[in-house]
């Protein structure tokens, strides 16, 4: 599939929708939901809270389609965002809620890190600026990447990540260190 | 030290922020800086733009059906809200010059609206609204081609609100929905709501019939003028009833024992709601 037709082909949905074009958002979602969904499921980790998740950030999306040429973004990378951005909300107003059972919060995020992990990493449908990201990821260890982008999709903190991973503090910031800046001197070549 | 001089550092800097691993003090100075000099917030925004593109390159996996119906119902709730926000604002200048589907229309919306009550505080909000989208929805759109399928989906929402044990949609000979009918067990009153524009002469009644398997027409009632109308009913009385119908009487009905004297107008399915 040709990447620049389906943003094109995206852009147009998210024009229709902002003219309140339901059969828009419908093609849309079937386009991108299990994109997406897949997303919001790697942040927050289990599968009802992904689907609220889900449904949030359509609404969302629904609402806010007349916002998205001033983004001047690739249309899945503002979606992206806006779940990201409505999971990482979920878990915070989750934690908030159950102070007490943020134990379980994070038991739910754990993760081990595999070393041997095949790459995780897909590009159905992503832009080209997430081909250049994808590109520069592959030339990561399997953990050094799985480190960055747990940081990033869970916007977590090196101390934060530490307990999630189960791994020492030490280790985390130097593999996110290494990491980056690998990902920086690569990234220059895309620039 | 000014890190806009700096670009290793810089570039550093901002990846670690877009990334979320600059953080307390070091994060709080880093967006200072970044508000009074453009070099420095360009390198910010060029790493969020890159970071970002991880938010792509994750595995899809299939969520649920059900996500899209809840999706769905939001939005067709949203949309029905503007839609009569913009008739009723509309419907104030020329009330004088709508057609008789449109007032036909007006009629069932301002009928259920004033409804509302009805299932105000139950946990049918979704099933409501849909049921209002479909009917507002009509109204915006072609009107008379999507009629005949209203009654289903009317019967098929309301079987799904939870207050609601039995519903029924009576249909003129056009298979024009004249009557909707409700059956609360809470306060054990059957709701009658005319939602067609028939009126009936002044010196006349309409009377609603319960229509059992067996043994003849039992009169569940008479029907006053106004729009809607509430009849103290005994569970009893509409169980096990396949049919209700509505005829015209002489004024004040007539007797249960000797059945409907007039036409049968209004005529339809009694649903029960199962849980």
């Amino acid at each position: 599939m040709d990447a620049i037709q389906t943003d094109t082909d995206l852009m147009n949905l998210l024009d229709r929708m902002a003219n309140r074009d339901e059969a828009a958002l419908k093609t849309l979602y079937d386009a991108t939901s299990s994109k997406l969904f897949g997303l919001a499921l790697r942040v927050v980790n289990k599968r009802e809270w992904a689907e609220d998740v889900l449904q949030e950030a359509y609404l969302h999306i629904w609402r806010a389609a007349g916002d998205y040429r001033a983004s001047l973004s690739p249309p899945m990378a503002w979606m992206g965002l806006i779940v990201r951005s409505r999971a990482l909300d979920f878990l915070r107003r989750r934690a908030a809620e159950r102070m007490h059972l943020t134990q379980e919060l994070d038991e739910f995020l754990s993760d081990t890190i595999d070393g041997d992990a095949p790459n995780p990493m897909n590009t159905a449908l992503a832009s080209e600026q997430a081909w250049a990201l994808q590109q520069c990821l592959n030339q990561l260890d399997n953990k050094q990447r799985e480190v960055v982008s747990l940081a990033y999709l869970r916007d977590l903190s090196h101390s934060d990540l530490a307990e999630q991973l189960k791994l020492p503090l030490g280790t985390v910031k130097t593999w996110i260190r290494r990491g980056l800046e690998q990902l920086r001197a690569c990234m220059a070549r895309f620039a | 030290m000014n890190i806009s001089k700096y670009p290793q550092i810089l570039d550093r800097l901002a990846a670690n922020y877009a990334l979320g691993t600059l953080r307390g003090a070091a994060r709080r100075r880093f967006e200072t800086i970044s508000r009074e000099n453009a070099t420095v917030r360009a390198a910010a925004l060029v790493w969020q733009g890159r970071l970002s593109g991880m938010t792509e390159l994750q595995s899809p996996i299939l969520p649920d059906p059900a996500v899209w119906t809840r999706i769905d119902n939001m939005v067709q709730a949203e949309q029905q809200a503007l839609a009569m926000a913009a008739a009723r604002q509309s419907g104030q200048g020329n009330a004088n010059v709508q057609s008789d589907d449109s007032s036909w229309l007006q009629g069932l919306w301002q009928g259920l609206w004033q409804g509302l009550w009805l299932w105000r505080g139950a946990a049918a909000a979704g099933a409501l609204a849909t049921l209002l989208a479909v009917v507002t929805g009509v109204s915006l759109q072609d009107q008379l081609e999507i009629r005949g399928k209203q009654v289903d989906v009317l019967s098929a929402q309301l079987k799904v609100a939870p207050t609601i044990e039995y519903v029924a949609v009576l249909l003129d000979p056009t298979s024009a929905e004249s009557m909707l009918v409700t059956f609360d067990s809470k306060s054990q009153n059957l709701v009658l709501q005319r939602v067609g524009d028939y009126q009936e002469a002044s010196d006349k009644s309409l009377q609603l019939w319960a229509l059992p398997n067996s043994g003849g027409p039992r009169s569940l009632g008479v029907l006053g003028g106004d729009k809607v109308l509430r009849l103290a009913t005994d569970e009893g009385d509409v169980r096990q009833v396949p049919t209700l119908a509505i005829s015209l009487e002489p004024k004040g009905g007539v007797p249960s024992a000797g059945g409907p004297t007039g036409p049968v107008l209004f005529k339809g399915a009694l649903i029960q709601k199962m849980i």
